[in-house]
């Protein structure tokens, strides 16, 4: 819902993602604040903001397969891995500069989803997120046994000195400054293919796919195109974590946190990529809020052990998914949306 | 005027004998204080067994300030750190913690810090100490990561070159290993005792080798299969899940076959799931003296200085034997350049230095020597192993059990 007086006077202005004035303000401060970030935030805060930002533009990958497309999707670790090694590789062994390893290597995950996507043409559902559990179970059997020259198998690849434009990335705010561009690169990305003829297509796909078909959408074209621009994300995601943690290994890519990215965006919504934002910073701020309050209480109560404080770090977890499934299932973007509606005809009741 | 003559000269030599003893007893030295930080995991996967952990490494810190370190004028103010047992979160601590205690030594906990740390701690002058045993991909030169135990075959080895000397008759020791595919160090574990056995092809042979899921229910079909080659032993170097699966599999089948694990899924771990009948005879092995070896006096320690949960175990074994390599290293670095000049470059320096000796050790490491080939000692190796006998935890022997030589895979 538009505020009050807001009209377009042509296509172009309808287009636009910021469509009123508040909104671009909005905008504005948003990226000053995430300016300024660095200078106020200490290093642990700076390096928690970047694992944000790289599981962001995962979970917003995610969120084209399995949102936008109704594509059930089990295995974005996987393609968060075969970024992360591809760029590693392209970087360790070829001097391919950082900024064009990392594009490099989403295309690289993205050609990798081909494969298991080719079964999404005749399958779905459950049946299709078994082939996606698939791509998790294989990649890291593949990288073993791979040439160790190519991606350093079982001892895995690490990066000795990350740099951009000759700039030494050494500190947490310098790699935030890259991480955090990316992110807002990969984004505007996802909110346009969200609004473009290939998003359109998707969705169609999504709430019947038989019926789209009848309506011209070819399924099988549009069903890989989902999940390669979904794979191209996560090996986005997975460059950017290779040069952040600079050293990567199979082990590091495992479907518990398929589960978690996807749990992230059941959190946030699947509507858009305002439900992967949203989603992976609600999951991320639990999961530090029980560290800390679970580290305060077992040096208050050391009945308790730390062992407690894992577990219900994945109960909470899972409780979170549950409760929004039930009270608000198209996630904290859609009640993002209702707050934002509900100002907007203030002091209007909603209808 | 004689008394108080007497009584002045009584009163001078009161005084005599004051400044005498007084110059002579030995003045409270100024201490210099450093920082050791520890990577620790009170909320991940490990959370349960850290109080052992830390309480292993905590005792070993505050005995040697009480008594060498007072000595020597130095203090060890040990910062403890949540890394959850993630990657990513060692790399969003590292640089606090680096800003902020300026540490001259670290001691690691697991892959995560390794995986994180490795490449950058040549730059950020931060020696790192490792408790578990390394694997052959991490058998990189001129690291400034270190352990005081080899790769996990290497120890294996040890057990195995001891187990096949021991053989009624004299042939191969048939091994059968059990394993996961897909996770590298697991996938290391049986490609270094696939190259013992090519090394020494008349004392070892792999009988037959499983792959079954991480975290397996049920593996009987898998060591049906394996004990249809003869295997003496088999191998599984994994997780304490594995270890219960196979001894489980091997009591369905009958068959008294002993199972070989290392330290973090050993015995006293599956003992916790599984009757220790089911457990006789098979071993632990690992590069450290076991807990219940009678010349380990760091369980003295432990006793005296523990101020956590833990006990003295396996786990608390195995990280006092960390600190202590750690404490060793800085006393070198405080001979070489002195008290109040230490720095991580210092115990770096110390740690490629000569062997230390095992006086070190309090008994639970023979001798411990690294070169710049190696994060880990590569020759004159030995282990200790643990076994079940009678229904107890008993040490297999009270000798080191020297490890064949082996060549990098």
């Amino acid at each position: 819902m538009l505020p009050s007086g807001i009209h377009f006077k042509n296509h172009a202005e309808e287009l636009r993602l910021l469509r009123t004035g508040p909104q671009r303000i909005g905008f504005a401060l948003l990226l000053l604040a995430l300016a300024a970030f660095p200078f106020v935030a200490n290093t642990y805060l700076i390096g928690l903001a970047i694992t944000v930002a790289i599981t962001v533009i995962a979970v917003a990958g995610l969120q084209v397969t399995v949102g936008m497309a109704g594509l059930l999707n089990l295995g974005q670790s996987a393609f968060v891995g075969v970024g992360a090694f591809t760029a590693a590789a392209l970087y360790a062994h070829y001097d391919v500069p950082m900024l064009l390893a990392i594009p490099l290597a989403g295309l690289a995950a993205g050609a990798v989803s081909i494969v298991f996507s080719l079964p999404a043409i005749r399958i779905r559902g459950l049946y299709l997120a078994l082939t996606t559990i698939a791509a998790q179970v294989v990649f890291p059997i593949v990288v073993l046994r791979l040439p160790t020259g190519w991606f350093g198998g079982s001892a895995g690849i690490g990066i000795d000195r990350v740099q951009a434009f000759g700039i030494a990335l050494e500190t947490p705010a310098a790699f935030y400054g890259v991480a955090v561009c990316v992110m807002i690169v990969m984004l505007l990305i996802g909110f346009n293919l969200q609004r473009s003829h290939v998003g359109l297509a998707f969705r169609a796909i999504r709430d019947n796919d038989i019926a789209s078909s009848v309506l011209g959408v070819e399924l099988g074209k549009y069903k890989i195109m989902a999940f390669f621009a979904g794979a191209v994300f996560a090996g986005v995601a997975g460059g950017l974590y290779a040069f952040y943690i600079r050293y990567v290994t199979t082990d590091q890519f495992t479907i518990w946190l398929s589960i978690w990215y996807l749990g992230m965006l059941i959190v946030g919504g699947l509507g858009g990529p305002l439900g992967a934002i949203l989603g992976t910073f609600a999951v991320t701020v639990l999961q530090e809020a029980i560290h800390w309050g679970g580290n305060r209480a077992m040096g208050a109560m050391p009945q308790i052990s730390g062992g407690i404080i894992f577990s219900v770090t994945n109960i909470v977890l899972g409780a979170a998914i549950i409760t929004m499934l039930i009270r608000e299932p198209h996630g904290l973007a859609h009640r993002w949306n209702v707050l934002k509606s509900a100002y907007r005809i203030w002091p209007y009741p909603r209808a | 005027m004689h008394r108080s003559i007497q009584s002045k000269l009584g009163g001078m030599l009161a005084a005599g004998a004051f400044i005498l003893l007084s110059a002579t007893a030995p003045s409270a030295r100024a201490q210099t204080n450093y920082n050791v930080s520890i990577s620790l995991d009170y909320s991940g996967p490990f959370a349960a067994v850290m109080d052992s952990w830390y309480g292993g490494q905590q005792s070993v810190f505050d005995w040697w300030n009480e008594t060498r370190g007072k000595t020597l004028g130095v203090k060890l103010n040990v910062k403890t750190y949540d890394m959850r047992y993630d990657a990513s979160q060692v790399a969003r601590t590292w640089p606090q913690l680096l800003a902020d205690d300026k540490p001259i030594v670290f001691l690691g906990m697991g892959t995560p810090d390794l995986v994180s740390l490795m490449k950058r701690l040549p730059a950020d002058k931060v020696p790192m100490i490792m408790g578990t045993a390394m694997v052959a991909p991490l058998w990189t030169a001129n690291g400034w990561h270190f352990s005081f135990r080899p790769t996990y075959s290497q120890e294996f080895a040890g057990l195995f070159s001891y187990l096949q000397s021991r053989l009624p008759e004299k042939r191969a020791l048939r091994i059968g290993t059990l394993s996961t595919q897909g996770i590298p160090g697991y996938v290391d574990q049986v490609a270094g005792v696939v190259k013992l056995a090519q090394t020494y092809p008349d004392r070892f042979v792999i009988a037959n080798s499983q792959w079954v899921d991480n975290t397996p229910i049920n593996v009987t079909s898998q060591v049906r299969d394996m004990l249809a080659t003869k295997p003496d032993l088999v191998l599984v170097g994994t997780n304490t899940a594995q270890v219960v699966a196979t001894v489980k599999a091997l009591k369905e089948l009958g068959a008294k076959v002993p199972v070989v694990t290392s330290s973090h899924n050993g015995l006293t771990e599956v003992a916790k799931a599984v009757p220790m009948a089911d457990l006789e005879g098979s071993y632990s092995v690992f590069g450290f003296a076991p807990s219940v070896d009678p010349s380990v006096t760091a369980a003295q320690i432990f006793e005296k200085y523990n101020k956590t949960k833990g006990t003295w175990g396996l786990t608390a074994a195995q990280t006092s034997a960390q600190a202590l390599l750690a404490t060793a290293a800085i006393e070198r670095a405080i001979a070489t350049v002195g008290p109040t000049k230490l720095t991580g470059q210092a115990v770096y320096d110390a740690l490629e230095g000569p062997a230390f000796g095992p006086e070190h050790f309090q008994g639970l490491l023979k001798s411990v020597q690294f070169t710049k080939e190696a994060p880990f000692p590569t020759t004159n190796l030995s282990v200790k192993a643990l076994t079940v006998k009678d229904g107890k935890f008993v040490a297999v022997s009270n000798d080191w059990m020297p490890v064949p030589e082996l060549a990098k895979w």
